[in-house]
């Protein structure tokens, strides 16, 4: 079996300050979405259960990668194709699709497409679907159960008020939610080894596309402003001993609606 | 590789352990750096300036291109009394000729652009993970445990896990501490524009000031005050004795000194506006010489603050150039055992005589009263204050015809200063 997951890098959201109301994002690590954590970690799951099955990790981001990478090939991956090439930066979510399309046809062996049901940053939650119709494949959202037998996966969905039982034939693209497992944390000899195992970096040339189609050149969405929202501090001091400060902080909290509604 | 081990495993990526790490990755020895932090210098609480003329003898390609901040061109002592303060300045010359003293930096950036350096050299910074023991084998350290399931066996380990280093505690090369021996160190990043900074310091482009200061911001207790300018920021923290802070009546808590010490007319205009970017707060060693582990054993050895190298020097603190020059001289000890294959504690000891012969342990050694000097309380309240007293005379004019000054500083130095205390104090002062 032959098992594709899509990662992305993005900067450490705890780590990012706000200054101006913009995120500074010089110098903030970058660490796998959760969410891309998960497909991996399923990958490896469905692995360990069937046995014979390839997992190949296609990755988008900078040159930082090539450190990156190691630890999905360390939780289980066999061979990484990294997208590292500065055309790509800019991607809107249709654009990322589409590379990852291109990718993934020319990676040519897939069963599972294993994606994350939306990055940890923009959560657009698109990404999934458009590859799935780019590669004309069927596609099962929100999964947090997954079992793969006789060429056929069955998945569990979560629709929030209920669970939607699915059942498609291979090939299909999963994303997946965040209870569908835990991923692992590598142990260091896995990590260690994982550095021998196959990287190939592609650029745009290499999967058929010119360098306007793709990233910000090819981009159908501009993004106009980002800006993070706006917050006063109170700046309230209460005085007196500690009930009285209780007390105060209570009254305070009501008069703010934040108690007694 | 045909063994699942590793040739050394360093536990913590500070100066320390990643100057060790980059001698030995240079040489091709299979080195692993484990640091608990996202990345090296993320847990790091430096004050901190870092003096050039101890380490430029080690790797100098790496200093050339190294991101510090300011070169120090200004240092600045502050006695601070209650309501008044007394700094002497040095501004010189010399600071401003290349190679510069002495730069102001800021470890979260330094480290962590020195483990890339590492990496690139060829050694392994894994961040995030955390070392919770040494593996024993046969009564010698054979690698380190990480959590219940990992775990990295090895040749050799180097503790650089810092001041309270948990490793050499479960090696069994420390014994039990005594609160005298640290001390406290809160410290706060503030962010302002360089040329606001260059302006309130008056500085000169990429020229830096150092200003320590002791007495009333402590409240009597052990411990100081620091400034350093860096260049979009600023450095501001104190240290303050635990043994002090235990012993206080009534209790006082270390974040309450840092908002007084900030809302000082001394500190409050040079930090206006500044955005708080960075608080942290750290353990610091102050026992020197005297509160040293063994610094080796069968398959490992200690370096940098786990090793108690941190002095406090009442005119300098000190602790990074011990951190590289113990990293090297274990490095070295290692390449030398290297040869033989031979990491028992009798081949490591070499480290010791390295240690013993250099700046550092000499360093240490001249310096070990100045602790039992600065257990004095008088440093902290009587002195500043009786100085500030004897400036504010001579300065104040006021309707009154003014004494000579002559007749001033005598009468005032001999009430202040001739008493067996003040004797006795420098008696103490003549020791270090």
């Amino acid at each position: 079996m032959d098992i594709v997951v899509c990662m992305k890098q993005m900067p450490d959201l705890q780590q990012i300050r706000i200054k101006d109301r913009k995120p500074i994002l010089e110098n903030v690590p970058l660490v796998w979405g959760d969410l891309d954590k998960n497909a991996i970690e399923e990958a490896a799951l469905i692995k360990e259960k069937v046995g014979e099955a390839k997992i190949t990790v296609v990755a988008k981001g900078s040159d930082k990668l090539q450190q990156g990478i190691l630890e999905p090939l360390a939780m289980g991956a066999d061979e990484a194709v990294l997208l590292t090439d500065p055309a790509f930066e800019g991607s809107d979510s249709m654009g990322t699709a589409k590379v990852l399309a291109k990718a993934i046809e020319k990676i040519g062996a897939y069963d599972l497409v294993i994606l994350g049901e939306g990055s940890t940053d923009n959560y657009s939650g698109l990404v999934g679907s458009a590859l799935a119709e780019l590669l004309n494949l069927p596609e099962i959202t929100y999964v947090r159960e997954l079992n793969v037998e006789n060429g056929k996966v069955t998945a569990v969905r979560n629709m929030e008020e209920s669970f939607e039982v699915v059942e498609a034939n291979l090939p299909v693209v999963i994303t997946v939610a965040q209870e569908i497992n835990e991923p692992r944390l590598p142990k260091f000899m896995a990590i260690r080894k994982a550095g021998a195992k196959p990287r190939h970096e592609w650029g745009p040339a290499d999967i058929g596309l010119s360098a306007d189609e793709v990233g910000e050149n090819a981009a159908s969405v501009d993004m106009l402003s980002n800006l993070a929202p706006e917050q006063d501090r109170k700046n309230i001091i209460l005085e007196g001993d500690l009930d009285e400060k209780i007390d105060a902080l209570v009254d305070a909290l009501i008069k703010e609606g934040v108690l007694g509604r | 590789m045909e063994e699942e081990k590793v040739e050394v495993v360093i536990v913590g990526a500070g100066l320390a352990g990643l100057s060790a790490a980059y001698v030995l990755a240079q040489e091709g020895v299979d080195t692993v750096v484990v640091e608990r932090g996202d990345y090296p210098g993320a847990k790091n609480v430096t004050g901190g300036r870092i003096y050039m003329y101890p380490v430029a003898r080690y790797f100098p390609e790496l200093w050339e291109d190294a991101p510090l901040e300011r070169h120090v061109t200004r240092e600045t002592l502050t006695m601070m009394a209650e309501n008044c303060s007394t700094s002497i300045t040095l501004d010189s010359d010399r600071f401003r000729e290349e190679p510069y003293h002495s730069y102001t930096i800021l470890r979260s950036k330094f480290d962590r652009w020195f483990g890339d350096k590492v990496m690139e050299a060829g050694a392994f910074v894994l961040p995030k993970s955390r070392a919770d023991d040494v593996i024993m084998e046969d009564g010698r350290v054979a690698g380190i445990r990480m959590g219940d399931e990992d775990e990295i066996p090895a040749d050799v380990v180097i503790a650089a896990d810092g001041v309270l280093s948990l490793m050499a505690e479960k090696a069994g090369l420390r014994q039990a501490q005594q609160p005298k021996h640290f001390a406290v160190s809160v410290k706060e990043v503030i962010e302002l524009p360089s040329k606001t900074i260059e302006d309130r310091f008056s500085l000169g482009p990429n020229e830096g000031t150092a200003q320590l200061f002791f007495g009333d911001l402590t409240k009597g207790m052990m411990g100081g005050g620091f400034l350093y300018t860096n260049i979009n920021s600023i450095s501001l923290g104190l240290v303050v004795g635990i043994e002090s802070l235990m012993e206080r009546d009534p209790k006082i808590e270390v974040h309450e000194l840092i908002e007084d010490f900030k809302a000082r007319p001394e500190i409050r205009n040079l930090i206006a506006g500044g955005e708080i970017v960075e608080y942290s707060a750290h353990v610091i060693p102050e026992g020197g010489v005297n509160a040293m582990p063994r610094l080796y054993s069968d398959g490992i050895l200690v370096v940098g603050e786990a090793a108690g190298f941190g002095l406090n020097m009442l005119l300098t603190v000190r602790g990074m150039e011990f951190a590289v020059g113990s990293g090297v001289m274990a490095a070295e000890t290692i390449m030398k055992a290297r040869e033989s294959k031979d990491y028992s504690a009798a081949s490591l000891s070499y480290y010791e005589e390295l240690v013993k012969e250099s700046f550092i342990f000499k360093d240490l050694h001249s310096f070990r009263n100045v602790l039992s000097m600065l257990e004095n309380p008088r440093l902290f309240n009587f002195y500043p204050q009786a100085v500030c007293d004897i400036f504010e005379k001579l300065m104040w004019i006021d309707e009154n015809p003014k004494a000579k000054i002559s007749s001033t500083v005598i009468r005032e130095g001999i009430s202040k200063f001739l008493n067996w205390s003040t004797i006795r104090d420098v008696a103490g002062m003549l020791r270090i």
